[in-house]
C-alpha cells in the first residue's frame, strides 16, 4: 500500500510542485497525451468560440439546399432541412462539453460527499449508502438511463439528470474505497486522538487525499460520459430538435447515409475524436497521477 | 473443439436452407412485403392499426366490399342488400355455401355472432358501429341491422377492416369470457382468401393461402410480410431484391429509387392527411385568433415542395380532396406573416412573446422536419415553439388525456365519406384519440356534424358539409398541412397490384401475383 500522504504543509507544496514537474515530464513522454490534450483543447475553443467560428446559424434553415452535398459554401454539406452540418457540428461542441461537465462534475459532487461520509462513519449509514449505490451499480446503466430518462420527458436536461442518477455511485466508491484506508492511517489517528474537529481531518487532510484517484476515474469516465448521452440522444431521449446534438444528428442522418453520407457521418467523427481525445487524457491522467502506476506495478 | 464447432455451424446452416426452402415452396410463390412497422394484435375487432391490418385484411370477407381499386361498393359476404325507407333497416342477403378456415359455417348467425363480439368487446373498432342497435336473424340467410338513427355514409362501413366477420369458431379458444382474443391475437379465423399461418414477434407473420376459398383463390400461396425496423435497410432489401414490395420509406429515399433499375415506384394522390391538433382547451390556442395567427405563419411551399418533393398537396380545408363533399370554394391558408402578426396583436399578443409545445413521434419521420418548419414560421411572429418526441404510445395517452399544446398527427378515412373528417374531427363528443384531437367545442358544429350524420338527403347533406368546412377553416380548428401521394415501391416482377385509396397499406394480396 503506497500512498502519497504528507505530513507538514511546507512539504505538502514541494512535494505537489514536484508532482507537477513529474506530470509534464511524463506528458512530454508520450505524445499520445499530448495529443488527447490537443484534441480536448480545441474542442474547449470550438464550444467558447462557436459563434465566431461557425459560418451559419446551427438552426438557421434553408429548404431549398436541403441535402447539398459538401462544398465550398457548406464545408459539411447540409441536413435534411438545409442546415449546415459544420456549424452544427462546432455548436454540438458545447452541448457535449456542457454534458461531460455537468454529469462528471456533479456526480464527482454527490459521489464524493456520499463516499466520504460512508467510509468516514462507517455502520449503518455505510450498509444504506452502499447498498443503494449496490441498486444502482446492479442495472444495465444504459437501461436505468432510458428508464430515468423516459419516465421524466425528453430533454436534456432530462438526460443529465438520469445520467447523474446512474453514475454517482461510481464515485461514491472509489471514494470510499481510499477513505477507509487513509482512516487507519497514523497520523490521523493521532489528529482524532488530539481532538482535531471531524470537519478539519476531513477537508484538510481526508478530502486532499482522495483527489488523486477521483480525478482519474473523472477523467477516463469523460469519453464514455460523452457517448453514453449521445446514445440517449441517438434513441430520442436527450436534446430535442433544432437542438444541434452530436448523437441526435447521427440518428436523423442514418436514414440518408446511402445518399447523402455527410448527414451522419462528420458528426459520428466529431463523437469518435471528442472520445478517443478523452480517452488518452485519461490515460495519461492515470499515469502521472496514480502512484501506483508511477512507481510500477505491485 | 474445433471439430465440434464446425459440426455446429454446419448444422445451423442446413437448418437454415431447409427453411428457407421451406417456404419457397416451388408449386407456389411467396410475396415478401417488408414492413417498418409492427402490429401488436391480429384481431379485427381489438386493431385500429394500419400495420395490423395490412396482415388482418385479407384472412377474412366483409358482408361488402369494395370494388377492385375503387371507393365503390360490390357484394362480398352479402350477395345484395337493402335499405328501408326510413334508413332505420339494413338487410343483408348472404351467400350460401361458405365455411371459415375451421370449418365452421358462414350463415345470419355468424354474422350476428361477430357484431355481438365486436359491440361487445366495445374496442376501439367497434365505435365504426356505433350506430347499430341490434342485429337480427331473419333466417339462416338474411340478417337485419336495426339502427339507432339514419346513419348517411350507410353501407359503406361494412367493407372497412372493422367490418370483417370473425367466425364463431374463435369462442372454442374463449378464457375467461374474453371472446377468444387471447386466441385470435395470434391467429385468424376469418372466411378470406388468406389464413394467418404464423406469426414471430418481430420477425415476420406468414399468411397462407386458404385453397378452399369460395371465390377466386389467391394467385399467390404465401404472403410473408417481414419486419424492417430501419427504412434504411428496407431500402436495400428492396434494391437487393430479397424484398419484393415494401413500405414505408421517407420520401428522400423513394426519390433515389426512382432511377433503380428492376424497381417501381407507385404513386397515386390518397385521401392520407397530415395535419397538426391546436388543442383549444390549453391557453393562446383556446383564442381563435392565435389559431389563425399560426395558420398564417406556416411555410407550406416550403414544406410541399422541399421537404415531401411535391408528393403531397396543400389541404383545403378539413375534408380532402377528392372525397364526395369536399368543396372547393372553401378558404386555403397562406404563408403571410404580416397578417399572422396583426392577428396576434389583436388578440392581445402584440409580438407573440409566449411558448407552444408541439409533440410528435420519431416513428413517423417526416412530422420532425415538418415541425422544425413550424417552429421557425412561429418564431418569426414571436411564438417561441418547443419541439417535444414521444414514443407513440406516449402521444396517443397524450392526445387522448388533452395533455398538450400542439401536435403533428395524420388521418386516412376508413369508408370514403366526408363524414370520416367532420363528424370524428369537429364533434365535442368526440375529444380526444375518438377524433377530435384539437378538443374543440362549439355548439353550431356539434349540431350541424351531427345533422350531417343522420341527414339522407345527399343534396342537403353537402350543404351540411359546406358550412362544416367553412366554420372548420375559419375557426382554424387544426392546422391543415397536406394531403399526401400515397407512395409504395416494388420490384418489376411483382404484378397485379391495384391501388385502393380506402385500403392504404394493404395492399390487394389476392390479385397480386410474381413474374420473374
Amino acid at each position: 500500500m503506497h500512498l502519497s500522504i504528507r505530513e507538514s504543509d511546507t512539504k505538502r507544496r514541494s512535494s505537489r510542485d514536484s508532482e507537477w514537474r513529474r506530470g509534464l515530464r511524463s506528458l512530454q513522454r508520450s505524445p499520445l497525451a499530448v495529443l488527447g490534450l490537443v484534441i480536448i483543447g480545441f474542442l474547449v475553443v470550438l464550444a467558447i468560440f462557436a459563434p465566431s467560428l461557425a459560418p451559419y446559424s446551427p438552426t438557421k434553415m434553408s429548404l431549398s439546399e436541403r441535402l447539398s452535398p459538401p462544398s465550398s459554401t457548406h464545408i459539411f454539406g447540409t441536413d435534411d432541412v438545409g442546415r449546415d452540418i459544420l456549424s452544427r457540428v462546432i455548436y454540438g461542441s458545447r452541448i457535449s462539453l456542457r454534458i461531460c461537465t455537468l454529469v462528471v462534475g456533479l456526480t464527482i459532487g454527490i459521489g464524493t460527499i456520499l463516499g466520504i461520509i460512508s467510509g468516514y462513519w462507517g455502520g449503518w449509514i455505510d450498509e444504506l449508502i452502499m447498498r443503494i449505490s449496490d441498486v444502482f451499480l446492479a442495472f444495465p446503466a444504459l437501461i436505468l438511463a432510458m428508464a430515468i430518462a423516459a419516465a421524466l420527458g425528453p430533454s436534456l436536461e432530462n438526460v443529465i439528470i438520469a445520467m447523474v442518477v446512474i453514475w454517482w455511485p461510481r464515485y461514491a466508491r472509489v471514494t470510499r474505497g481510499q477513505v477507509l484506508v487513509l482512516r487507519e492511517i497514523d497520523y490521523i489517528v493521532a489528529a482524532r486522538a488530539v481532538g482535531v474537529h471531524e470537519s478539519r481531518i476531513i477537508m484538510r487532510h481526508i478530502l486532499p487525499n482522495c483527489v488523486s484517484p477521483v480525478l482519474i476515474q473523472a477523467t477516463l469516465d469523460l469519453g464514455e460520459v460523452l457517448l453514453t448521452a449521445a446514445t440517449l440522444s441517438f434513441i430520442g431521449f436527450g436534446a430535442q430538435p433544432p437542438t444541434p446534438e452530436w448523437g441526435a444528428m447521427i440518428s436523423l442522418g442514418r436514414n440518408y447515409l446511402r445518399d447523402n453520407w455527410w448527414y451522419a457521418t462528420f458528426p459520428g467523427l466529431a463523437i469518435l475524436v471528442t472520445v478517443i481525445g478523452f480517452n488518452l487524457l485519461g490515460d495519461a491522467a492515470r499515469d502521472i497521477l496514480d502512484p501506483r502506476l508511477r512507481h510500477g506495478a505491485r | 473443439m474445433l471439430k465440434r464447432l464446425l459440426v455446429i455451424f454446419l448444422l445451423t446452416a442446413l437448418v437454415g436452407i431447409f427453411s428457407l426452402t421451406a417456404l419457397a415452396s416451388p408449386e407456389g410463390q411467396t410475396l415478401i412485403f417488408g414492413a417498418t412497422g409492427e402490429l401488436r394484435t391480429l384481431d379485427p375487432h381489438v386493431s385500429v392499426d394500419n400495420n395490423a391490418w395490412r396482415a388482418i385484411y385479407y384472412c377474412y370477407d366483409r358482408l361488402v366490399e369494395y370494388e377492385l381499386g375503387t371507393t365503390e361498393l360490390a357484394p362480398g359476404l352479402a350477395e345484395s342488400w337493402k335499405v328501408s325507407p326510413g334508413g332505420l333497416t339494413y338487410t343483408f342477403y348472404l351467400r350460401k355455401g361458405i365455411k371459415f378456415i375451421d370449418g365452421t359455417p358462414f350463415n345470419a348467425e355468424a354474422v350476428k355472432f361477430n357484431f355481438d363480439r365486436l359491440l361487445g368487446m366495445a374496442l376501439a373498432p367497434s365505435g365504426t358501429f356505433g350506430f347499430i342497435d341490434r342485429v337480427d336473424v331473419v333466417d339462416g340467410y338474411t340478417v337485419n341491422f336495426i339502427l339507432k338513427e339514419p346513419f348517411a355514409p350507410g353501407v359503406s362501413a361494412f367493407a372497412t377492416d372493422q367490418g370483417n366477420i370473425v367466425g364463431p369458431g374463435v369462442m372454442d379458444h374463449e378464457v375467461n369470457g374474453d371472446w377468444g382474443q387471447d386466441w385470435l391475437t395470434e391467429h385468424s379465423a376469418g372466411t378470406g382468401p388468406f389464413y394467418v399461418e404464423e406469426w414471430t414477434h418481430g420477425v415476420r407473420v406468414v399468411l397462407a393461402r386458404n385453397d378452399d376459398y369460395w371465390g377466386e383463390p389467391a394467385k399467390l400461396e404465401k404472403v410473408v410480410i417481414k419486419y424492417v425496423p430501419e427504412a434504411a435497410d428496407l431500402r436495400m432489401l428492396l434494391e437487393t431484391g430479397e424484398v419484393d414490395i415494401g413500405e414505408k420509406l421517407i420520401v428522400d429515399q423513394i426519390e433515389a429509387m426512382k432511377g433503380t433499375p428492376g424497381v417501381t415506384v407507385f404513386e397515386a394522390p390518397s385521401f392520407c392527411c397530415h395535419y397538426v391538433y391546436m388543442n383549444c382547451q390549453k391557453p393562446y390556442l383556446n383564442d381563435v385568433r392565435v389559431r389563425q395567427a399560426i395558420s398564417y405563419a406556416v411555410n407550406y411551399d416550403g414544406i410541399i415542395n422541399d421537404l415531401w418533393r411535391g408528393t403531397a398537396t396543400q389541404m383545403r380545408g378539413p375534408v380532402p380532396m377528392g372525397l364526395v363533399g369536399h368543396d372547393d370554394t372553401v378558404f386555403q391558408y397562406q404563408q403571410d406573416l404580416e397578417k399572422a402578426k396583426g392577428l396576434l396583436a389583436e388578440a392581445g399578443y402584440p409580438g407573440g412573446g409566449f411558448t407552444l409545445k408541439i409533440m410528435h413521434a420519431p416513428v413517423i419521420p417526416e412530422w420532425r422536419p415538418m415541425a422544425l418548419v413550424i417552429q421557425e414560421g412561429l418564431a418569426q411572429i414571436g411564438i417561441k415553439v418547443e419541439i417535444e418526441s414521444y414514443a407513440w404510445a406516449t402521444l396517443r395517452d397524450k392526445l387522448d388525456k388533452g395533455d398538450f399544446d400542439m401536435s403533428h398527427g395524420y388521418w386516412t378515412p376508413d369508408y370514403a365519406d366526408a363524414d370520416m373528417f367532420t363528424w370524428f374531427w369537429f364533434n365535442s363528443e368526440n375529444w380526444g384519440l375518438a377524433g377530435n384531437r384539437s378538443w374543440y367545442k362549439n355548439a353550431v358544429m356539434d349540431e350541424l356534424v351531427t345533422r350531417s350524420r343522420t341527414e339522407v338527403d345527399p343534396d342537403k347533406r353537402l350543404g351540411l358539409f359546406r358550412g362544416i368546412q367553412w366554420i372548420g377553416t375559419s375557426d382554424a380548428v387544426y392546422l391543415y398541412l397536406l394531403q399526401i401521394n400515397y407512395q409504395i415501391v416494388m420490384r418489376d416482377w411483382v404484378k397485379g397490384y391495384v391501388y385502393n385509396p380506402m385500403l392504404l397499406n394493404m395492399p390487394n394480396f389476392p390479385d397480386m401475383y410474381i413474374e420473374k
